[in-house]
């Protein structure tokens, strides 16, 4: 996983890192984590103003063009730590989001999934969507 | 509920920013962000977002635990090039029931204007087929308790808040 994320983690300028604040709500800020490959870790550089817990906490990169399209993001979950004075985020687990060619079928194929499972463990029929309705909102939001 | 005194900069952030990084809590305790494009309400104070049931994570983990937070940071389309990041924590609700659209017109309409090719999804009836799941949606209200700002998106100097908003 280590050399898959560091690549994907190139691509990106920056990255969001959320973790914990001392009242328990998600705390995020952007940073540049800087690889450590012989401890395979992340070395980030926190302001002490952010009262960060060390604990549980996940990076977020993402990218989409001028019009919101073409997105592609990454999330990796991990723990923040704190070792000889400095921040630490030790990866755990790389989670696919968005991206272009098999990544986008594939999404397709599991959000149809996963949305047949939420429907049939509720005994829900599919819900019709109303596409007049909606391409009446495209039309107003070409115009506005 | 208290009337909130934002600056128009942040409001600015708000209405134009194409994403926001939203986070919830997952069940380990881990929070993660993904970006979602949410709609503040000026009237309330309040922020919109919606999950599809086809990635209905960010609506259990609300269930477990309500606390989130938005953070807007990448000012990418906007037409703010010197934007100030914003970070909102606050509280969530998520509705019970899958909507289509009811409640979510304003959503559809600020998403469907920052991304015009997003009419594609509904331009045929294979990509009606394959897509219809990313319609069907729970609403999700967030309760501003703190918003914080960074100025010029600097985050090397601590934020200006304001707290107790909700």
């Amino acid at each position: 996983m280590w050399a898959d994320l560091v690549k994907r983690l190139a691509r990106y300028p920056s990255a969001v890192l959320t973790g914990l604040d001392g009242a328990g709500y998600p705390f995020s800020l952007r940073c540049v984590p800087e690889p450590d490959s012989a401890r395979q870790v992340l070395r980030l550089a926190l302001p002490d103003y952010a009262n960060l817990q060390a604990g549980p906490a996940s990076l977020l990169c993402h990218d989409h063009d001028d019009q919101l399209w073409n997105q592609t993001n990454v999330v990796v979950r991990g723990a923040l730590e704190q070792a000889e004075g400095a921040w630490l985020f030790r990866p755990a687990q790389l989670l696919e989001g968005a991206g272009a060619g098999m990544s986008m079928l594939r999404q397709l194929r599991d959000g149809r999934r996963a949305a047949g499972r939420y429907l049939a463990k509720r005994g829900l029929a599919r819900p019709r969507i109303p596409w007049d309705q909606l391409k009446a909102i495209m039309a107003r939001a070409r115009k506005s | 509920m208290t009337v909130l005194s934002i600056p128009a900069e942040v409001l600015a952030v708000f209405h134009h920013f194409r994403t926001a990084e939203f986070s919830t809590i997952a069940k380990d305790g881990t929070p993660i962000a993904w970006p979602v494009t949410p709609l503040y309400q000026e009237d309330s104070g309040t922020f919109i977002t919606a999950t599809s049931i086809g990635l209905p994570n960010k609506a259990f983990n609300i269930r477990r635990n309500p606390r989130v937070a938005l953070l807007f940071s990448e000012p990418k389309a906007s037409g703010l090039p010197a934007a100030p990041a914003v970070l909102v924590q606050g509280q969530a609700q998520v509705d019970d029931t899958i909507t289509t659209l009811a409640g979510l017109e304003a959503l559809w309409e600020k998403i469907y204007r920052f991304q015009p090719p997003g009419s594609q999804i509904s331009s045929s009836p294979l990509s009606r087929y394959l897509m219809d799941w990313y319609y069907m949606r729970l609403r999700i209200v967030t309760v501003p308790q703190r918003i914080a700002w960074w100025p010029n998106g600097d985050f090397s100097h601590p934020p200006q808040v304001v707290a107790n908003v909700g």
